[in-house]
């Protein structure tokens, strides 16, 4: 089959915060806490970056800055380094990957801040990209300490959990001079986007989820009933549930908006979704 | 590692040869005006109608100048197969949105660089139906347009050539056609969109038209089905007019001065324009002479450079007299359906697009809205997608990881509806400024009740099309794609920018030639429409021979379509299978 004789190794790693059983994911059936793998994900040994000398030469350098070049932190302090750090772990969780198949993810944001690199608009209720990172740095740490009295980075894993999910919620209690300023939904969907773009652009998240990445000069082939083409795998489901100390595992699908200013809208406002 | 057989692939070797494509190369450096020099035509923005305008002029003879804010692209050099590395494609220069329904810019609106929007788009390439173009006379809705379908028809007959477009034989919508070049071989979300279609019996058309070789074509390769069409296809099989018309118009005389970005339009003394400033790539001002000015630069730049070029007389904004400058502005309802499927999808391979139905167009009594709607297929690739998991299940954290690792279980298809045009609907300016010092675009948009319940019954439709396909879970993310309008054509100059030509009512030598010119938008994709009103203008601004420099006097008279300038290329490839058709817009 084309999963045999691949490079990458299934081996458990127990070390880092494997330790800790409540915060990395369960096998439904058994309970048992799934132990951190190089490559989670249902692909199992499937690499795109075995292929790098099937793609052309620009793409193959882009990728390698990527995967090899971590650029220096030079946006954020210490401090809100840590912080952001701390939030992406929550964002994007990665306690199911061994330490050392990680995938960073404040660098490349810090870089983009500190080239003022935007997505080429600003919503007329939100700051600057950059100050909307220094606000929302102060909001999550009030609400932290109103609801926990302390700051975010201090709180245990779930209570950290609970904290940014008034801000998924777009229900945040504290801080309201904050959310005047910037709306709480579209500071959201810049965090969390940041988040995507970064982790879904790294060659391991692409095996992860078994996307065949760059394909030119070399094509895609087998366009249809989902197949493989011969260099990548077949999928093997395994079932999984999120860890016990963290809400970010459920999904709650919402049919009832048609319009974009109201799919984000907050539960209380729910009457308003239908246009 | 593995390794092809002959070895790792390397790029062409250096040298003068400047890749378009796999393929096609063209020889830098090119022919260069003078600054002092006046030039015929200065085009502001070579994008999908800068490209097609400058290389009929250039045939035609002119002395023409292409101003582009973004570069001249190497595609083997600049191009990558990469979702995250392809920003460079896009206008990422600062704007602010807002209204009651903010759009989106940043990768879903222009583009920047020789190509612009057509470096990046998906290559659809449906036709406006002949209903379009008098909607307020049908429905009493938006406004009707100055020219027919017959008048632009054998326009997309023409373009259609010279893109060339794959379609089926027949194309049932609208005014029923076929297309030169045969359709393309299916992905999974086709799939999924004739299963669905074929189910509900919905008449569906798959493999086209859409602007990407299904054969070779002179120097470009057929499409190998990669699907990262809108990072820009380093292949050459899909058409932009970098690849389909920039090559002839270098090759006939045209200039392209890349990385120049227009600030101000200069008005003269006697009422005429007579030239552009601009900055180049060391924010240095230059000032490019002419006879005659033309503005391509999309739907919120060519409105903004107007009211950025406010001079005595014009204190509301160049062309303005008529307040309309910035009006009108018009986006499509895009709402992206996406369906999960117990089957594999793998929906990153073949073109994003490349099935639709346009069933569902035209207005339909029973409905209670005007106009319609078109379902058709995308095909978004993992960051695209997770951000809509975020939009559409509110997933994030072990549930938006969970969502991904289905990636290859989702098909998706795109709505796309008609959004009508309204007046407090524009492009202003912002107290901001970018780094030329330029005051950059305030875009608002609000929804209406005939939108809002059109979106509303297009979704709904869309997500019984993707039940019927099999889905066994169907989610949607509200958005919007495609700006037009915002200096709209029409015949009265109080309520319209341009007249039928592009031609400005209020300066005789200052033209308009993009999106921005649409009064309605229908419900399919603009891209062929805008390149067919280029080379429509195109056949005008040359039957007026010099006319346009000196004179102000307004000739309507449509003049006939000008087939021998089209790319060398155009003819003797395809096989255009209704030749009745074709000869009867002659
Ligand atoms: C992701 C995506 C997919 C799309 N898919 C499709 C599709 O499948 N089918 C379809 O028909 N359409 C599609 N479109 C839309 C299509 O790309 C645009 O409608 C079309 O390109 C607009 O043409 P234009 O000539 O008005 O502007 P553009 O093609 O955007 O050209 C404008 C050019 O002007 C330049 N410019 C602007 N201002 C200045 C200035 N001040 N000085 C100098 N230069 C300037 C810009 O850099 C740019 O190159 C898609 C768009 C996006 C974003
Ligand atoms: S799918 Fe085809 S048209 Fe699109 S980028 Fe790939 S080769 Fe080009």
């Amino acid at each position: 089959m084309t999963t045999k004789n691949r490079e990458t190794s299934e081996t458990p790693n127990q070390q880092g915060d494997a330790a800790d059983t409540s915060l990395v994911p369960r096998d439904p059936l058994t309970g048992d806490a799934i132990l951190p793998r190089t490559q989670p994900g249902y692909y199992a040994g499937f690499t795109t970056l075995s292929q790098q000398s099937f793609w052309d030469a620009a793409t193959r350098k882009v990728i390698d800055k990527r995967v090899n070049h971590q650029p220096p932190i030079r946006f954020f302090n210490p401090t809100e380094a840590s912080f952001w750090t701390t939030v992406f772990d929550h964002l994007i969780p990665q306690t199911d990957r061994t330490p050392d198949h990680r995938i960073a993810i404040l660098p490349t944001l810090d870089e983009r801040l500190y080239h003022d690199r935007t997505n080429g608009y600003r919503y007329e209720d939100m700051p600057h990209d950059r100050e909307a990172y220094h606000l929302a740095f102060d909001a999550i740490n009030q609400e932290a300490r109103s609801e926990y009295r302390a700051d975010f980075i201090s709180l245990p894993y779930l209570q950290q959990d609970l904290v940014l999910k008034t801000l998924h919620d777009g229900e945040p209690k504290a801080a309201p001079e904050i959310w005047k300023q910037m709306s709480v939904h579209r500071f959201w969907l810049l965090l969390i986007g940041d988040a995507i773009d970064i982790y879904y652009a790294h060659p391991w998240a692409w095996d992860e989820i078994g996307f065949g990445g760059p394909a030119y000069p070399r094509a895609y082939i087998r366009l249809e009933r989902g197949e493989p083409e011969p260099w990548e795998a077949e999928e093997q489901r395994y079932d999984w549930v999120a860890p016990d100390h963290a809400v970010s595992g459920e999904i709650e699908a919402t049919h009832e908006f048609y319009l974009e200013s109201v799919q984000h809208r907050s539960h209380r406002r729910k009457h308003e979704r239908l246009p | 590692m593995k390794k092809p057989l002959l070895g790792s692939f390397e790029p062409p070797a250096a040298g003068n040869k400047h890749m378009l494509g796999a393929l096609q190369h063209i020889h830098l450096p090119m022919r260069r005006f003078k600054e002092l020099e006046e030039v015929d035509y200065v085009i502001v923005g070579v994008g999908s109608a800068g490209g097609v305008l400058l290389q009929r002029l250039a045939r035609a003879g002119f002395n023409v100048v292409g101003l582009e804010a973004g570069p001249f692209w190497d595609t083997e050099r600049d191009w990558v197969s990469d979702e995250a590395g392809s920003h460079d494609l896009y206008w990422e220069d600062p704007r602010v949105t807002g209204g009651t329904d903010p759009l989106a810019f940043g990768s879903n609106n222009c583009g920047k660089g020789v190509g612009g929007g057509s470096v990046h788009w998906a290559a659809f390439t449906p036709r406006l139906h002949p209903s379009d173009f008098e909607i307020y006379t049908r429905d009493g809705v938006g406004t009707d347009w100055p020219i027919t379908y017959e008048e632009i028809r054998p326009y997309y007959e023409q373009l259609e050539l010279e893109m060339p477009v794959a379609g089926p034989a027949y194309y049932p919508w609208g005014h029923p056609h076929g297309y030169p070049y045969g359709p393309h071989p299916m992905g999974g979300v086709g799939n999924a969109l004739i299963r669905g279609c074929s189910a509900l019996d919905i008449p569906v058309c798959i493999g086209g038209p859409v602007a990407i070789l299904s054969g070779s074509h002179g120097d470009r390769p057929h499409c190998i089905y990669r699907g990262f069409c809108i990072q820009g296809c380093k292949v050459g099989a899909k058409a932009s007019t970098l690849i389909t018309h920039v090559p002839d118009a270098l090759h006939s005389g045209a200039e392209i001065r890349d990385n120049s970005m227009a600030a101000r339009v200069s008005l003269g003394k006697d009422g005429r324009v007579n030239g552009v400033h601009y900055f180049d790539k060391d924010g240095r001002e230059h000032f490019q002479r002419a006879k005659s000015v033309i503005l391509c630069g999309y739907a919120i730049e060519t409105p903004r450079l107007l009211l950025n070029s406010a001079c005595p007389g014009f204190e509301l904004g160049l062309a303005n007299s008529s307040d309309t400058v910035g009006r009108y502005l018009m986006a499509q309802a895009g709402t992206v359906v996406l369906g999960r499927f117990d089957q594999l999808v793998r929906m990153y391979k073949a073109p994003p697009a490349h099935a639709l139905t346009e069933e569902f167009y035209e207005t339909d009594p029973k409905n209670d809205f005007a106009r319609g709607f078109a379902i058709q297929t995308v095909g978004p690739l993992p960051a695209a997608f997770g951000k809509q998991m975020v939009s559409a299940k509110k997933a994030w954290g072990w549930g938006l990881r969970r969502e991904m690792m289905d990636y290859n279980h989702w098909a998706s298809f795109g709505l796309l509806g008609e959004i009508l045009p309204w007046p407090e609907n524009r492009v202003t300016l912002a107290d901001e400024k970018d780094r030329f010092g330029l005051p950059i675009a305030h875009v608002s948009f609000n929804l209406h009740e005939n939108d809002k319940r059109l979106i509303k019954a297009a979704t709904q439709k869309t997500i019984e099309v993707m039940h019927a396909a099999g889905a066994t879970e169907v989610v949607h993310e509200a958005r919007y794609a495609h700006l037009v309008g915002a200096a709209r054509m029409g015949s009265d100059p109080r309520t319209s920018v341009v007249d039928k030509f592009g031609r400005s009512h209020d300066i005789a030598n200052l033209f308009i030639c993009d999106g921005s010119i649409m009064p309605t938008q229908g419900s399919a994709n603009p891209g062929l429409t805008i390149q067919a009103l280029a080379a429509r203008t195109a056949d005008y601004l040359i039957s007026q021979a010099r006319t346009i420099f000196t004179g102000s006097k307004r000739d309507m008279t449509t003049p006939p379509i000008r087939r021998e300038l089209a790319p060398p290329d155009t003819w003797g490839k395809g096989v255009p299978r209704f030749t009745h058709l074709l000869s009867a817009g002659r």
